[in-house]
């Protein structure tokens, strides 16, 4: 980990780091490079991805009508509305 | 803080939720700035079937950050402590008798440390019993309601009301799997993972001797590496899963927006920035890097493929032995020090809750040790844990 590839990583997680919190994370990466030789230890070769651990099905169902909640309600917690809209600043010039 | 909500309820049995369950009568924060008052459409399913069946939630628990810290102490309201300690909002209130059981969500053992360093019962049930829907979601692949109370009885009343299918919640097993949870049997062999015990306190080290001392069962230490490396696995698979998660608090429709912006872009970054906690964005950057392309491969895919071999080598251990016995924690309590020395120090200490995490199994804290036994085995764990 270095600083241009922290750089690329703020910007695609919309993040903005101070100088310190840079210093540290570059720091956390180093500690996971040790984690990282604990896994190289684990052969892995003829194993297959595990992603759930329980048989998960996809769920099939009729679909049911039902009341969906009211834009006067979604737009409770919002920041900034207007007549119904969520506003945001101008996105195209 | 200790609650973030209270309310007055009329109820014999008295429930707190912690604050990772969405609730539509008090605002739900899940420990972040990002979500200060957010008030929820809808509720957290268990919490649902709580109340229909007699309880009453008299308010919400602080947490952490998204629940990924030690105790709690990420949380935006600041963490709690007494004479250097670091506290846990929900084991206090449970001390203090103020509620009967309480609700968590166990995304990274917060609750299993609590409850070892605080003489208390918790349960994390076999991964897919109990609905997640309506919690904030962080790991979900791993991260499952949990029951804390001052005994297993309790524990395992209050599980036994919110186990169950949920077509709501797509990780919800079949009734026809949940109820093997009856069929367990009793524990008699018990393991204890040498490679566990290496850097734990004296007083951690007691506790393991004062359970095995009153338990009538078999005990054998035995040698697991696998086992020991959940860890890192465990660390890879939910930083990435939250930051996927956590990608959705943008400041647009609902949570933190900054003041200052001066286009769309920077109204994401300042949000996020200003929001989030150290811990937190750490988190995210890692959980990226796991996931792009360079490393997708050899980090992300390697815990995938690493969460198997974990999960088979408890099935041979379950083999020949009906239940493990570990540490849930490496010492008998945390201290401002220790995470002022080391903000990422729950990425360590997961070493002794990252094994149940991973595999989905179920994991019963009592006495200030920790046991993991077989899928549907909790009841059997807790009936264990009550003589302990």
């Amino acid at each position: 980990m270095d600083r241009v590839i922290l750089r690329r990583l703020e910007l695609l997680n919309q993040l903005s780091l101070t100088e310190t919190q840079k210093d540290e994370v570059i720091a956390f990466f180093a500690d996971r490079e040790n984690d990282a030789k604990v896994l190289e230890n684990i052969d892995t070769s003829n194993v297959e991805r595990m992603v759930h651990v329980m048989p998960v099905m996809t769920v099939v169902r009729e679909d049911i009508p039902s009341q969906p909640f009211s834009r006067d309600d979604l737009q409770k917690g919002a920041p900034e509305t207007d007549e119904g809209y969520w506003c945001v600043p101008r996105v195209v010039e | 803080m200790i609650y973030t909500a209270k309310k007055d309820v009329n109820s014999a049995c008295k429930i707190v939720a912690e604050d990772m369950l969405l609730t539509t009568d008090m605002p739900t924060a899940a420990g972040s700035k990002m979500l200060d008052g957010y008030m929820s459409l809808l509720e957290a399913e268990v919490l649902t079937i709580l109340k229909d069946k007699g309880y009453g939630v008299c308010g919400k628990a602080d947490v952490g950050e998204f629940a990924i810290d030690l105790l709690g102490e990420t949380s935006y309201n600041g963490a709690n402590t007494a004479d250097g300690k670091l506290l846990n909002s929900s084991s206090e209130i449970l001390k203090a008798n103020e509620a009967d059981a309480v609700i968590a969500l166990d995304v990274n053992g917060t609750t299993r440390r609590a409850a070892a360093q605080n003489g208390l019962v918790s349960v994390k049930p076999t991964y897919g019993t109990v609905s997640r829907y309506g919690t904030v979601p962080v790991a979900c692949s791993g991260e499952t309601v949990s029951v804390m109370a001052k005994d297993a009885k309790t524990c395992r009343k209050v599980l036994d009301d919110i186990a169950g299918h949920d077509d709501k919640d797509g990780t919800s097993l079949p009734e026809s799997e949940i109820a093997k949870k009856a069929d367990a049997k009793e524990i008699k062999r018990i393991a204890i993972i040498n490679d566990m015990m290496a850097d734990v306190s004296d007083d951690v080290k007691a506790n393991i001797d004062s359970a095995v001392a009153k338990l009538d069962v078999e005990v054998v230490n035995i040698d697991s590496s696998v086992i020991a490396s959940s860890r890192p696995a465990w660390n890879i698979l939910m930083s990435a899963e939250l930051c996927n998660n956590v990608s959705r608090y943008d400041g647009v429709k609902y949570g933190h927006r900054a003041e200052k912006f001066s286009g769309i872009d920077e109204l994401y970054t300042n949000s996020r920035t200003e929001a989030f906690g150290d811990l937190l964005k750490t988190a995210i950057i890692f959980g990226s890097e796991t996931l792009s392309t360079e490393n997708y491969m050899k980090v992300y895919d390697k815990a995938l493929r690493t969460r198997r071999v974990i999960v088979e080598e408890f099935a041979k251990i379950f083999a020949e032995f009906d239940a493990v016995m570990i540490p849930a924690c490496s010492k008998a309590f945390y201290t401002e020090d220790d995470v002022k020395a080391d903000k990422y120090v729950s990425y360590k200490e997961n070493f002794y809750t990252a094994p149940a995490s991973i595999t989905g199994l179920p994991a019963v804290v009592a006495g200030g040790v920790q046991l993991i036994g077989k899928a549907f085995s909790e009841n059997a764990l807790l009936e264990l844990a009550s003589k302990i």
